[in-house]
């Protein structure tokens, strides 16, 4: 294979390219955004892995979006970390990155010297990034950035499920992933979404929380009618389905019976 | 024994400056972070690619560029006869080096400071030329582990029997006694030499000459293994772009918003 000599004036958005290939001539005057996996050589940008080229609509800024595993952090991310450490100041949070992070003790909404939360080693947050710098260890926030909580606490109970970084993205992006629509439609859940390929989930039954695993993992490279149909597979010879359709109709039972004024047994399921 | 042909064929068939047919296969293994099969011939080899993540033992830890750490095995069942080797074996120990300098050289260490990328080869059959398949799988993983590099890293090996520079040597042919040159290039930054290698003797003309095939040799690999990565890359691409160009035509305009969420300054 010849040296590069296609030099693209056009970024080429949607083309898979491979680490070495050229995605842009650069102009001589002017800024060009861009974020991973693109390196400058020379006047031409050069991908560094191999993915597809993507560009936000908005700010036009260039990225190669490659099939990850590793959580390389970067701020403003949502990531579920386990507590591994806990200073006078600080806590030692894993999350799958090449280092530690840092959650400060006062990172939380209403925390002050004397009023700290109450987390333990092997504890598991809800976080977001607060910087990401590559050569300092990150620092995470319970907080958004106005200081109010938004969804970012400790998560109590459930277990953690690990995906490829990019299935996590997919999963956080508006409109929900039809995985997540089929499932919320049959069973009740809570689930988190770190960007760092973890997510957690907790449920009533146990049941439960292996259907919903199973289905978010097997579910990467399906389209959406597939993981509709994945869904209806799991559920249709699942004990966790039935549970909550017994639940649903035990619930039922009750409201009906709380009109006439009797004590029903077994009662309102949550 | 005949290595050449009156004809011009070798022992295999082939002729002096043809490759042996090559297979690649990614994300063989579920548990690395990036994994690949590759075969040339009959040699077959096995790359796993862990990272980047901590460093293990922090006397090793670099605060300037990631530690790269090698490991080269041949299977038991990898040669004729089975063999059980240590991996202090000699000869794996200067393969390793060998491999790790290579790769060391194409990934971009300095965007991963204090983190360490492990690589672990092994060969699960020898035919000859088992370092250079070695090197074409580790930077297949690699690429399927999604680790920047500056690069690709194509990697092959030429001989000189009977007169005639023998492209791509078996096991056989690399028995015979004769000279084993091993390269390795990044083909998009001008056929840049990363590995030279040789094993006996040759004449410095001659050496100019088998040099030259083996870099050939090295550009053809790099062609098939770019083919490899693309069609591997659009095969995951298409599946996703199937469901988010469902998702966006059910759920309206919310699909483009969430491109600039989703992007990130990842190294």
């Amino acid at each position: 294979m010849a040296a590069v000599a296609v030099k693209p004036t056009e970024p080429e958005v949607g083309k898979c390219v491979c680490p070495g290939d050229a995605v842009l001539a650069l102009p001589e005057t002017g800024v060009v955004r861009i974020g991973g996996g693109l390196q400058q050589e020379g006047a031409v940008l050069v991908a560094s892995k191999a993915g597809v080229v993507r560009q936000a609509p908005r700010t036009g800024k260039l990225w190669v979006e490659p099939r990850q595993k590793r959580y390389i952090p970067s701020a403003e991310d949502a990531v579920v970390g386990r507590i591994i450490d806990k200073h006078s100041e600080n806590y030692g949070v894993d999350i799958g990155a090449p280092f530690r992070a840092l959650l400060p003790v006062l990172a939380f909404e209403g925390a002050t010297k004397r009023n700290r939360p109450n987390l333990q080693v092997g504890d598991l947050v809800y976080a977001r990034v607060e910087s990401a710098h590559r050569d300092l260890e990150p620092v995470l926030s319970c907080t958004d950035a106005a200081g109010k909580a938004s969804g970012f606490a400790h998560l109590k109970g459930g277990t953690v499920v690990e995906v490829s970084t990019t299935h996590a993205r997919a999963l956080l992006s508006r409109p929900p992933a039809a995985v997540l629509s089929a499932l919320g439609r049959a069973l009740q859940f809570e689930m988190a979404v770190g960007q760092n390929g973890r997510v957690w989930l907790d449920a009533p039954s146990p049941a439960t929380v292996i259907l919903v695993a199973n289905a978010i993992q097997s579910s990467e490279f399906l389209s959406p009618a597939q993981q509709e149909h994945l869904v209806a597979a799991l559920l249709r010879g699942s004990s966790a389905a039935a549970a909550a359709a017994a639940r649903q109709r035990q619930q039922q039972q009750a409201d009906g019976q709380q009109q006439e004024q009797q004590q029903g047994s077994g009662g309102d399921g949550k | 024994m005949e290595f050449v042909s009156p004809v011009g064929l070798r022992l295999d068939g082939r002729r002096p400056q043809e490759l042996r047919a090559m297979r690649a296969q990614l994300g063989v293994l579920a548990s690395a972070d990036g994994s690949a099969l590759f075969e040339m011939g009959n040699t077959k080899v096995l790359a796993a690619v862990f990272g980047p993540k901590p460093v293990e033992q922090r006397s090793r830890e670099d605060e300037k560029r990631a530690v790269v750490r090698c490991e080269y095995a041949m299977a038991a069942f990898s040669t004729g006869e089975r063999r059980r080797r240590g991996k202090a074996d000699r000869r794996a120990t200067e393969i390793t080096k060998a491999i790790r300098n290579t790769i060391e050289q194409t990934i971009l260490t300095e965007l991963l400071p204090r983190s360490q990328v492990d690589v672990y080869v092994q060969v699960l059959q020898a035919d000859g030329g088992t370092r250079c398949a070695c090197i074409n799988a580790a930077f297949l993983a690699l690429a399927a582990a999604a680790v920047p590099m500056c690069d690709m890293v194509a990697s092959c090996a030429a001989g000189y029997l009977e007169s005639t520079p023998l492209l791509d040597l078996n096991y056989t042919e690399d028995a015979g006694g004769g000279p084993d040159v091993a390269v390795a290039i990044h083909p998009n930054l001008g056929d840049r030499l990363v590995l030279l290698q040789q094993d006996s003797r040759l004449a410095v003309d001659t050496f100019e000459e088998v040099l030259e095939l083996a870099v050939a040799g090295c550009r053809k690999v790099a062609e098939f293994m770019r083919q490899t990565l693309l069609e591997h890359t659009q095969g995951l691409a298409a599946q996703r772009a199937a469901g988010d160009a469902a998702a966006e035509a059910a759920g309206g305009g919310g699909g483009g918003g969430s491109d600039e969420e989703l992007d990130a300054d990842d190294f």
